[in-house]
């Protein structure tokens, strides 16, 4: 008898990280496939192929993925992270196909630097498509809201972050223009990366939410 | 017999599987067997539609599984029907029951 154990963490070495039990489950479910068929008249090295094959090749591969969807992607990760993660990946590329496109930020100066407002009027997509994705896996609006505010969260986190470092380490430097040029920058970053986009993705969020209200099919 | 399009499958495997449940507990294998036969193999479920499913009816809280040894010495995962489960069963059926409906006042695929 084959030790179909040993056999699945060999060939679905993944399982057995994520989740040993599911390795003993399977091996189980071999087994019996695997006896089945010798019960059936089959050849030991036919019923061996073939009961091998429900793990290799194209079914392998599906196997992990099915088991990656269903173990990982599952409530909070479904319902706002990935339409999150989604939203982000829309605002970065936005940004840097504005950028490679040399459409410069240097439209209005509304705090004594450049501010990119062709970004911030793409935000509204990225804001809807946050809240579409989240509305299609998810249920409540505090998740919708979530999802298409992601990328300002996390920039804003990422840019206070970066000014406490920089604060820190000016401290030791001790230098007062450099403190200074920090303070200038604290008063345009934020906003500009982080506050003012939050605004223009939730304006997208709101219009997405009031279109789907408006065109959802009657129960 | 004429083969039965993925996402209708997906769809109606909870309920298949909840059904089988609600006559006794069954280990993944049994369930996937019992299913095939008594669908005369319309409906067959191959590990990587089975086992996530499983799992997914685990989390949800209407099926739970347990390892059990079998005479032989041998251990099975055995999964059974929670109070909860057995609740969802008929919700389920009806559900399909007005997809039908609604879906042979369209075709007329009763009388095809």
């Amino acid at each position: 008898m084959p030790d179909w154990k040993q056999i699945v963490r060999k060939n679905l070495g993944v399982f057995e990280v994520c989740s040993p039990e599911f390795t003993e489950e399977l091996a189980a479910h071999l087994e019996d496939n695997y006896e089945a068929l010798l019960g059936e008249g089959l050849p030991t090295e036919i019923a061996f192929q073939h009961t091998l094959g429900q793990i290799e090749g194209r079914r392998r591969i599906w196997l992990v993925l099915r088991f990656l969807q269903e173990e990982l992607m599952t409530g909070f990760m479904r319902e706002a992270a990935l339409p999150g993660l989604m939203t982000s990946a829309a605002t970065g590329l936005f940004y840097w196909t504005l950028a490679l496109g040399h459409i410069r930020g240097n439209v209005i100066w509304l705090l004594g630097g450049p501010l990119p407002l062709w970004w911030w009027c793409l935000l509204p997509i990225c804001g809807a498509l946050g809240a579409i994705l989240s509305r299609r896996n998810g249920r409540s609006s505090l998740q919708r809201i979530a999802a298409s505010l992601l990328p300002s969260v996390t920039l804003g986190t990422l840019i206070l972050l970066l000014f406490a470092i920089g604060f820190t380490l000016s401290g030791f430097v001790n230098h007062y223009q450099l403190v200074s040029a920090r303070l200038e920058s604290l008063g345009l970053v934020p906003p500009g990366f982080a506050i003012i986009p939050a605004a223009f993705s939730l304006l997208g969020a709101a219009i997405a939410e009031v279109r789907t209200k408006k065109f959802r099919p009657l129960a | 017999m004429a083969a039965v399009n993925a996402q209708i499958k997906r769809g109606s495997a909870e309920l298949a599987v909840l059904t089988l449940l609600a006559e006794n507990p069954l280990h993944g294998y049994e369930i996937a067997k019992q299913i095939e036969a008594q669908t005369g193999g319309v409906l067959r479920f191959d590990m990587a539609s089975l086992y996530p499913m499983l799992h997914r009816l685990e989390r949800k809280g209407w099926v739970k599984a347990e390892w059990h040894t079998l005479p032989n010495g041998r251990r099975r995962r055995c999964y059974r029907l929670t109070a909860a489960g057995r609740k969802q069963i008929a919700p389920l059926r009806a559900q399909w029951r007005a997809f039908f409906q609604a879906l042979e006042s369209v075709t007329g695929f009763q009388n095809a």
